[in-house]
């Protein structure tokens, strides 16, 4: 079954060719790992998947995604904030609102119409999820600023959890992190597995190799990022086809 | 190194002294209006009416018009100098042409001489609306006056704001009026407020946009359509029209002084817990 | 469906605001040509320049010359930028590179408040200070002296503030390198620093001419307002903006139509050195530095 079907994908900016015809299917409910060498066009392709895309300006999409049979971009789409509320997304550094604890749930969760005597149990269940719940609940309206960078990460999934998402994107969620917290917060990703499709990009192999169900690799060529191989983690991660692949897998692993 | 060192000695000394007259001439002038008129500011000072054309009596009518005055300026250019700061940091790109424009437009109007807009307020405010010399009056022409201060602060605070705020919003299908309300406005507010207290500062210095104006009149306003003169209108007017009435004056200069220096304590004291957030914030 | 209509109309609201911000100036400018008109019309240039005196109001025999003061703003301004150019410069570099930084800190505090010292407060000691002084010296007292000092005093925190900015804008590491290679102080400031930091410092400086050349009541108060070309530095003088200043509440016809021609020629020049600063500076930095 695929939540997402990426037919024919480019994104440019302006003159710049930053993805090229990518097709992929993004398993439900599985872990999809993301993975390739640093300009490859990665973080853009993740962004087009809730056309985060929108807001850089110049930057031109086209071929087509589909959420389940809705697509993104060719009408009739589905509007950018219900598509957000679907798609949920943690970026590269933790970015909780400059706000208490509790406003960072509230303030989601009220755009998206939640009765706010719900909130409580909705905020707790998804602190409970990134095991956050037992270090902030006596302090939900202190500034989130003042956690530290892996509490604010969770935070950060947490808060993206909260609005029941189907699909969450990870945009190298644990590269500004230390490697004691990055493993506690891929642990929580870890446990996310089944119960939403997950997409992460990362530049950490072994990190994918733990993690991903399965892999899709991007690469430069000719000046643009393209998808060259995908397949099932242990298939493209162990005994890849592409001779790029291989010595970058090499590489890494010698 | 030896032909150096007198080099060094005298351009420090040079400078050491200009910094030093500097401070001597701020000090002049404060010990000066101290010596004519602090024994004049008594409570019944600030609080009294003005008697024989000023030279005695208080500034209570003075007062008041100076807040009217302040009171429409600030209700006109703080929704249009705010909004319009949002609208250039949020929804135009910024090299556009129509933000170039504005952005140009504005500055311009920051270098235009106050008397200028006391020639404009009494042209279009004062006769072509039919305002009269009224303290609205006044207040308008000073509101246009300080647009661009109120505009450059609050432009300056939201392009300041962490950059992920607007990703991290979107990607929680926020719209962009929650975005502004909720997150954006609430994080940018103490940098709003510093230049809308840099504005107050402006309108409290102005004279010359308000003699034509918002006029000379010594009664207590009962209306924004009364004529009124601010307090710095009233400080010349001692000095200029009025034989012997230094003392008040100095006295006026006095308050101004002190409600100038509490605005900019003010000002700098909220951009430094403004700046002690945002630093907090990265950490 | 609803929330996207509402994000329109609110975005709607604020183009009407930064409409309105921006037009402001057109409308100003405008008001000034509209004004102004009559004066253009009038075939009044000849009179501008060749009319000996300026007595607008006489009825028997109305004289238009203005050179005594356009001569007389420029006067002003020149001189008190002479006086507080070097004088901000060189306050700008003690405070970067001679005074401990507690001394510094302190000193820009000051500036700043003398910065925000309302015109009609240095206006009034002019008048009721400085002027009798000078008048003890050479009378009158009201003066193109008095004016030019009492100037110079309120644009040179600007001068200075805008040149500590722009002096320590200059990246650390040319100072290291200079400093590596032994070069001494002056020699730095001079060579490297203040060839680095000109386009900042001249910024400050057009900004500060920009203030002065518009500057009204202060100028006004200690000048003495005769419309003349003053034969020296104890002369009165009359700059453009005491006349509009002095003149716009009771002025009818072709006098009046001069008085908004004199602003919008005030506009005009401020405007081109607003213009030179931008250039100069070339950078969209934001204003207020106090702060941020």
């Amino acid at each position: 079954m695929a939540k997402l079907r990426i037919s024919n994908l480019s994104i440019r900016y302006g003159d710049v060719r930053a993805v090229t015809d990518v097709t992929l299917e993004i398993p439900e409910g599985k872990i999809t790992a993301i993975v390739g060498p640093s300009g490859c066009g990665k973080s853009s392709f993740l962004q087009a998947l809730n056309r985060l895309t929108d807001l850089i300006p110049g930057c031109e999409v086209s071929g087509s995604v589909k959420l389940d049979d809705q697509c993104l971009f060719a009408a009739p789409a589905l509007d950018t904030i219900s598509l957000r509320k679907r798609v949920g997304m943690v970026f590269q550094r933790p970015n909780p609102f400059p706000q208490s604890i509790r406003r960072n749930f509230e303030i989601p969760l009220r755009e998206h119409g939640t009765p706010k005597r719900e909130i409580p149990a909705i905020m707790e269940r998804a602190l409970t999820d990134v095991a956050l719940w037992d270090e902030v609940s006596g302090r939900l309206d202190q500034n989130a600023g003042t956690l530290s960078g892996g509490q604010q990460q969770r935070l950060c999934i947490a808060r993206a959890l909260a609005l029941n998402p189907e699909v969450i994107l990870f945009d190298e969620p644990c590269s500004a992190l230390d490697p004691i917290a990055s493993m506690a917060v891929e642990k929580h990703i870890q446990a996310l597995r089944g119960r939403f499709t997950i997409v992460i990009v990362t530049h950490n192999l072994a990190q994918a190799r733990r993690l991903a169900d399965s892999v899709a690799v991007f690469w430069l060529r000719n000046g643009s990022g393209r998808l060259i191989e995908t397949g099932p983690a242990d298939d493209v991660l162990s005994q890849p086809r592409d001779p790029d692949v291989v010595s970058y897998l090499n590489g890494l692993n010698g | 190194m030896v032909l150096r060192r007198p080099v060094d000695c005298l351009l420090g000394w040079v400078g050491g002294l200009i910094a030093l007259a500097t401070a001597g001439a701020f000090a002049w002038i404060l010990w000066d209006l101290v010596r004519l008129g602090l024994s004049q500011v008594t409570w019944g000072f600030l609080t009294g009416e003005l008697s024989d054309g000023g030279r005695s009596g208080g500034i209570g009518p003075v007062l008041v018009s100076t807040a009217g005055i302040l009171g429409g300026c600030l209700f006109f250019a703080v929704p249009l100098g705010v909004g319009c700061a949002i609208w250039l940091s949020e929804f135009v790109r910024r090299g556009s042409p129509w933000a170039r424009a504005v952005i140009g437009g504005v500055d311009l109007l920051a270098s235009v001489p106050s008397i200028v807009f006391g020639l404009f307020g009494m042209t279009f405010f004062c006769q072509k609306l039919g305002l009269g010399f009224s303290i609205l009056s006044g207040g308008l022409t000073l509101g246009c006056m300080i647009l661009p201060t109120v505009i450059r602060t609050t432009l300056s605070a939201m392009r300041n704001l962490p950059s992920d705020l607007r990703p991290s919003s979107a990607a929680l299908g926020l719209s962009r009026l929650t975005m502004l309300r909720e997150i954006l406005l609430p994080s940018a507010f103490p940098g709003i407020l510093v230049g809308i207290t840099l504005g107050i500062g402006r309108a409290l210095s102005e004279t010359a946009a308000l003699i034509f104006t918002s006029g000379y009149a010594t009664r207590w306003p009962a209306s924004l359509a009364d004529s009124g003169r601010s307090l710095s209108v009233h400080i010349y007017d001692l000095a200029m029209n009025i034989p012997n009435g230094g003392a008040n004056a100095a006295a006026s200069a006095l308050v101004l002084l002190a409600l100038i220096l509490a605005i900019n304590l003010t000002a700098s004291g909220l951009g430094e817990r403004w700046r002690s957030r945002q630093t907090g914030l990265r950490n | 469906m609803s929330r996207s209509h509402a994000d329109r109309v609110v975005e709607a609201g604020l183009g009407l605001t930064a409409l309105l911000s921006g037009g402001t100036l057109l409308l100003i400018v405008w008001f000034l040509f509209e004004g102004a008109k009559p004066a253009l019309d009038f075939g009044m240039l000849g009179h501008l320049f060749g009319d000996g005196k300026w007595q607008p109001g006489s009825v028997r025999d109305p004289q238009f010359g203005v050179m005594s003061m356009l001569i007389g703003s420029l006067l002003v301004t020149g001189l008190s930028i002479l006086l507080a150019a070097p004088a901000g410069v060189l306050s700008a570099i003690f405070l970067s590179f001679y005074s401990p930084a507690r001394l510094a800190r302190g000193h820009r505090r000051l500036l700043e408040l003398l910065a925000a010292v309302p015109s009609v407060v240095f206006g009034f000691w002019g008048l009721t200070v400085l002027v009798p002084a000078i008048d003890r010296l050479h009378p009158p007292g009201q003066s193109l002296l008095a004016a030019a000092l009492v100037l110079s005093l309120m644009i040179l925190p600007t001068i200075a503030l805008t040149s500590v900015s722009a002096l320590q804008a200059v990246p650390v590491a040319q100072l290291q390198a200079a400093a590596a290679l032994g070069i001494g102080r002056p020699r730095l400031i001079w060579s490297v620093v203040l060839p680095a930091a000109w386009n900042g410092v001249g910024a400050g400086i057009l900004l500060a001419a920009a203030r002065a050349i518009g500057e009204t009541m202060a100028v006004m108060m200690v000048c003495g307002n005769i419309a003349q070309i003053p034969a020296s530095l104890f002369d009165p003088v009359r700059p453009v903006t005491a006349t509009i200043a002095l003149e716009m509440g009771y002025a009818s016809a072709a006098h009046k139509s001069l008085l908004y021609a004199a602003g919008l020629l005030l506009v005009l020049v401020t405007g081109a050195l607003i213009c030179g600063m931008a250039f100069r500076r070339q950078t969209e930095t934001s204003l207020p530095r106090s702060w941020s």
